[in-house]
């Protein structure tokens, strides 16, 4: 159901369709009561100064949001509406000028363990093969596990996305779809809590990019962290949100957090033929359709 | 979608290797000379070049004073390196060269990072090393003659103010451009400000070094040419280049430069293959 924002305050519905995700659920820890906010932004306005110009640009003005444990949160909306804004902000590269962004309760000064990112350029390492740019999200903490045991974690989180046998390879070996599964690679290694991800299917062609949605549904079935999901495709953010917040630019605004109520696994199964999922993104194209003629001069 | 997830990851992407079902690299059949294709080309296009020299020489229609033959040309290499005219000028024009250039990179490299990695450093002393990086070098010969004399030392400057400013803004250059997702990367997986620079800044910036090692080459060998020539030290190949000169020995004067290209293309390809090695994924041609 689609929920409207009253004011810059939006709470939270009940998480409905939240975990009725398909696959088979990963032993371990799954954490705490499912309705729990494990990300909480209160009237957040975020920019940045120029100094030379003795301005700042607002790129988030009064933003409200909470982002429940386990849940698969997508943003989307034009470019330049400040989304990339948000998610830096909590994995700790942008401080809010206002308002507050909380992690488990706690401020978020800077990144962390709990918290790890998937880019849209990659950004793998590209002196170091593929094994080693998985190893790298390990290797710089200080409680790292022991070298047989992060051998194994970055087997698994290969095989997790199906690079085994490339082990070796050098990014600039692979295509883009492949690099971005070696960042997803490396940004699950570690098991974090919390999954950003940078409109990471952005750079991939569209073949890929469909074969890329369907495989990280899966994945994320099994691991089941809480996900953080930038894009500017409606239909992906449809596809792959529990919920999506639309975000509206210039200065960027929540209009309205929409519940997506499709059943999972959606793009394994018919999602994108029924006719909720066409009701869904027409609405979130109805919201964002000025900002879009509007935005894409920018662009 | 028809497919499923599993199947898709290993259909739907192009990959170099096979994971599983058919190859995609396939053996190719290539002829076992293949390789010495080029080498071929170059030794017989050399040969050529070096034939028409002789014919137009032998022809005499210039002056054999500007244009000797060839075989003249060889003929005082030969005996140059017999007699000892060349091997301790180029000996010595080579070890004036190498040790400049490890000076350079000594004094370039670290200073060239610092500067990359420190704005304030970078404020301070850009301007001293912008204006000696364009400074054409000739002019700086006069004042270190009167401070240095003509003898070894004053040489070895001129190679090492040459090399030095190149390799130092390169440097500064490859610190300044490390792709800030890669920063980004750093920080959200944990790099502390050591790691940073070891893992990623340096990395980064190796072939940034090569290139500017490979520039100060270019411009040491000039240094080098100049300090010898104008500096009037009695030795070196730019020695042997003015002696020659001064002598209308026109054989020994194209031998000498023939050494010195052949000299400078050595050590710009060996360079060229460094930085191949160092940063495959930068895809240099070859």
């Amino acid at each position: 159901m689609a929920e409207t924002a009253t004011g810059a305050q939006l709470q939270a519905a009940a998480p409905s369709g939240a975990r009725a995700r398909a696959g088979g659920g990963r032993p371990g820890p799954v954490p705490g009561p499912l309705a729990a906010p494990v990300i909480v932004a209160r009237s957040v306005t975020a920019g940045y100064e120029n100094r030379r110009k003795k301005t700042r640009l607002i790129a988030l003005r009064d933003v409200s949001l909470e982002i429940r444990r386990g849940e698969f949160l997508a943003i989307v909306g034009p470019s330049g509406c400040g989304k990339s804004t948000f998610i830096n902000m909590v994995a700790g590269f942008v401080k809010p000028l206002e308002g507050t962004v909380e992690v488990d309760g706690q401020p978020v000064r800077g990144t962390g363990a709990d918290r790890a990112m998937v880019f849209q350029d990659y950004a793998l390492l590209p002196w170091r093969t593929v094994e080693r740019n998985v190893l790298f999200a390990m290797e710089n903490r200080r409680d790292k596990p022991s070298k047989s045991e992060q051998s194994a974690r970055v087997a698994e989180a290969l095989s997790l996305v199906g690079l085994t046998g490339f082990e070796k390879s050098y990014p600039h070996e692979l295509s883009g779809g492949m690099r971005q599964r070696v960042g997803i690679a490396r940004a699950l290694v570690t098991k974090p809590d919390i999954l950003l991800m940078d409109e990471p299917f952005g750079a991939v062609d569209a073949m890929t990019r469909e074969a890329m949605q369907a495989e990280f549904e899966r994945i994320i079935a099994q691991t089941r962290q809480t996900v953080v999901f930038i894009t500017h495709s409606i239909d992906e953010a449809v596809m792959l949100g529990d919920r999506v917040a639309v975000i509206s630019s210039r200065p960027g605004t929540i209009k309205e957090v929409v519940e997506v109520d499709l059943p999972r696994p959606r793009l394994t199964g018919d999602a994108k033929s029924s006719p909720r999922f066409t009701e869904l993104r027409e609405h979130i194209w109805s919201l964002l359709q000025d900002e879009a003629l509007g935005a894409k001069e920018a662009e | 979608m028809t497919t499923t997830a599993s199947a898709a990851a290993t259909t739907t992407e192009p990959a170099g290797r096979p994971t599983g079902g058919s190859k995609v690299i396939e053996d190719l059949q290539v002829s076992r000379f293949a390789p010495f294709r080029n080498a071929a080309i170059t030794v017989v296009n050399l040969g050529v070049f070096f034939v028409i020299w002789e014919l137009v020489a032998r022809a005499g229609l210039l002056n054999p004073l500007f244009f000797p033959r060839i075989s003249d040309t060889f003929q005082a290499m030969y005996d140059g390196f017999r007699d000892g005219t060349i091997a301790p000028q180029l000996g010595h024009s080579l070890s004036n060269l190498l040790i400049g250039l490890l000076i350079s990179a000594a004094i370039g490299i670290p200073v060239g990072l610092f500067m990359g990695a420190s704005r304030t450093a970078d404020l301070i002393l850009s301007p001293y090393v912008w204006a000696m990086t364009s400074l054409p070098r000739v002019a700086l010969i006069p004042l270190l003659i009167l401070i240095l004399g003509f003898g070894n030392e004053m040489q070895l400057t001129i190679i090492v103010l040459s090399a030095v400013f190149p390799i130092m803004v390169n440097c500064m250059a490859g610190v300044k451009t490390v792709d800030p997702s890669l920063l980004r990367a750093g920080r959200v997986f944990g790099a502390g400000r050591l790691q940073t620079y070891s893992k990623i800044i340096l990395p980064f910036t190796l072939p940034f070094v090569i290139s500017g090692i490979n520039q100060g080459i270019a411009r040491g060998l000039v240094g080098m040419l100049i300090g010898e020539l104008l500096g009037g030290g009695g030795s070196g190949l730019g020695f042997l280049l003015d002696r020659a000169g001064d002598q209308f020995d026109a054989p020994m004067l194209y031998a000498t430069l023939l050494i010195l290209a052949v000299m400078s293309v050595a050590l710009v390809q060996l360079m060229r293959w460094l930085e191949r090695r160092v940063a495959p994924w930068r895809d240099l041609p070859a």
